[in-house]
């Protein structure tokens, strides 16, 4: 089983999922911009039927943040 | 476009997300995927001095989106919202003049800020009645910067919803106000407006008539039965009537192809007071018990189309799918079960975008009811009294401004009797028609039925002193067979004599529709080296003498 969240983040990141792990953040993956960002947040609302807020959109820095962030709203990813 | 091209995106917000979804879009179209360049937000004043700069690149098309609540800090104050509104309409009119490519511009959406919250019961005295004269007063200013294209990006929001368009959390992140989908709606637009400069729409949409022209069926039904008229269900089929009507007035053919007694079609057309469409309005009728595979392609052969020009509109399951099978260019729509939604089955497909709608277009079916009457004439004789009967005038004539869109929209959608078939925008041929260097000629015919408008294009290129190269040269088939091909060919001559030239090149790049030119040149008396064809100006083929031609050339 692959993880979720990573399969997200490649998919909408355009990248190989074999290359993200939790420490991924904007400083390691080249197609993470502030556009790429947009999208990752309508992507694991669409996929985890949530609604984020800005100070969680913020703090979700890297893979791993944003799994935090997820787990705290119960999600369990 | 099959070339490789860029685009520009600039805004009064972030317009980034916009790349991902026009990339995709555009493709789907079947154009190359394009290279995007962005402009940092809010710097209309300095992107319109000099646009290649801030965007890091030349680019061909401009994409300019604005809001009236980034150009000015208090939408409230109309003394500086006015000033500031004007301001950028003079950075749009700076910018035309400093860029090179096609430029397409938003008007501007209601504002977003609370002063302007619908809810607020004092609206519409207030902010709404603020926003119509800042909008009016924008639309004022475009009008007087030729060239530009238009997107109603202020309709879109209001077909979308205000709530549905925005995002404000992205707006706070990111300065970008609107939501993921309201992205994807503006990228199908623009991709429409980008589409229709160069991909031909389609010319005619062919109707069946029991239960997609009106409701029953006339051999059975009668007269009496039929369902057309105010009352639903019969209005569904009245105001799908009147959608078909408005794409005929804005230049599309209508044609009939119905599996039905001839005289039972004619008596509804003839008799029944309820039908919006007219005798005189169908430019080809194939009423009889042939299929209708048979019957699109005599309509495409008699209006001079391919039948990847048509589109066809069917209440018979069975029917769309034979013609899907066997012509899968032509676009079908089956009329839909719940007839509520039949009205508006043909509005927003994109099928019937056109760069810029010409007089030319408008007047284009009307000629066809014209031709109807040549073609009865041109059986009877040979082909030069045919011409003498007609009384044909030609009048070849250097382009000049008034005909840049005619001749745009010429050059995109000619297939058939076209020798290269290179497509071009409409800046690139305003570029071509200042060049001294460059004749870009255009053709007008007229005889004692009607006027045909312009219906022929040349570009003509000065390879040195002595030759000049035909770049492009293509006619409306609707003029074939009048001699008008040699007529121009020969005008042509005359006018790069003028220049100074002695030799006419010629090529002929051969194309799945353009059999029609593979002779044009030798038929004419060129010669052929290696790929390309030569004549010397007074070796070519003669004019024919029961032509009245003349030729007008600018200074």
């Amino acid at each position: 089983m692959s993880d979720p969240l990573i399969a997200l983040f490649a998919d909408v990141l355009e990248v190989d999922a074999a290359s993200l792990n939790d420490d991924s953040s904007p400083d390691t993956v080249e197609q993470w911009d502030s556009l790429a960002a947009m999208h990752l947040v309508a992507g694991i609302e669409e996929k985890f039927e949530t609604q984020l807020s800005t100070k969680e959109i913020m703090k979700m820095s890297s893979i791993g943040l944003a799994r935090t962030a997820l787990k705290d709203k119960g999600i369990d990813v | 476009m099959s070339k490789t091209y860029s685009i520009g995106l600039a805004g009064s917000f972030t317009v980034d997300p916009l790349t991902r979804f026009l990339s995709k879009d555009l493709t789907a179209k079947e154009f190359k995927k394009p290279a995007f360049y962005v402009a940092p937000y809010n710097q209309l004043n300095q992107l319109s001095l000099n646009p290649e700069n801030l965007l890091g690149a030349p680019t061909d098309i401009l994409i300019v989106l604005l809001r009236i609540e980034d150009i000015t800090p208090d939408p409230l104050d109309t003394v500086q919202t006015t000033t500031d509104i004007d301001g950028a309409i003079s950075a749009i009119a700076t910018l035309r003049e400093n860029y090179k490519g096609t430029i397409i511009v938003s008007n501007l959406p209601y504002p977003s800020t609370p002063e302007f919250d619908v809810h607020d019961l004092e609206q519409p005295e207030t902010g709404l009645a603020l926003y119509q004269s800042y909008l009016s007063r924008w639309n004022e200013g475009l009008k007087n910067i030729q060239g530009l294209k238009h997107f109603n990006l202020a309709g879109l929001l209001n077909d979308e919803g205000h709530k549905n368009s925005h995002d404000a959390r992205s707006w706070y992140l990111y300065k970008q106000p609107y939501s993921i989908n309201f992205w994807k709606n503006i990228s199908e637009q623009l991709t429409r407006i980008i589409a229709a400069q160069t991909i031909a729409a389609k010319k005619c949409i062919v109707l069946d008539c029991d239960n997609t022209l009106w409701g029953g069926i006339i051999g059975e039904d009668g007269l009496g039965g039929i369902e057309i008229g105010q009352d639903f269900p019969g209005k569904a089929f009245t105001d799908f009537q009147k959608y078909c009507l408005r794409l005929r007035n804005k230049g599309l053919f209508l044609a009939v192809a119905s599996k039905n007694n001839e005289e039972d079609v004619f008596e509804v057309f003839d008799k029944h007071d309820a039908l919006v469409l007219k005798r005189d309005h169908i430019s080809s009728w194939q009423v009889h018990w042939n299929s209708k595979v048979d019957s699109l392609q005599a309509i495409a052969d008699e209006l001079n189309i391919g039948t990847d020009a048509l589109v066809f509109v069917d209440d018979n399951p069975k029917e769309i799918t034979e013609v899907q099978e066997r012509l899968p260019e032509v676009e079908c729509f089956l009329v839909p079960e719940e007839l509520a939604y039949f009205p508006s089955l043909l509005q927003n497909t994109g099928l019937f975008d056109i760069a810029e709608l010409t007089n030319e277009d408008k007047k284009r079916a009307d000629m066809m009811m014209a031709e109807t009457k040549r073609k009865g004439a041109a059986t009877k004789m040979s082909e030069e009294e045919f011409r003498k009967s007609l009384e044909l005038k030609i009048d070849i004539f250097e382009a000049e401004e008034q005909h840049i869109g005619r001749v745009t929209q010429l050059i995109n959608k000619t297939n058939q009797f076209n020798v290269t078939t290179i497509r071009r925008t409409q800046d690139e041929i305003e570029a071509l028609s200042a060049d001294p260097n460059t004749l870009v000629m255009g053709m007008d015919i007229k005889d004692r039925f009607g006027e045909y408008g312009l219906v022929g294009v040349a570009i003509i290129q000065k390879e040195n002193p002595d030759m000049w190269n035909i770049d492009s040269f293509m006619m409306s088939c609707r003029v074939l067979g009048r001699g008008a091909e040699t007529s121009f060919l020969n005008k042509i001559a005359e006018a790069v004599q003028t220049k100074g030239g002695k030799i006419l090149k010629g090529r002929y790049i051969e194309t799945k529709k353009n059999g029609l030119v593979r002779t044009l040149f030798p038929d004419h008396n060129f010669t052929a080296n290696a790929d390309e064809w030569f004549c010397n100006i007074e070796d070519i083929k003669p004019a024919p003498e029961e032509v009245e031609i003349t030729l007008r050339l600018s200074e």
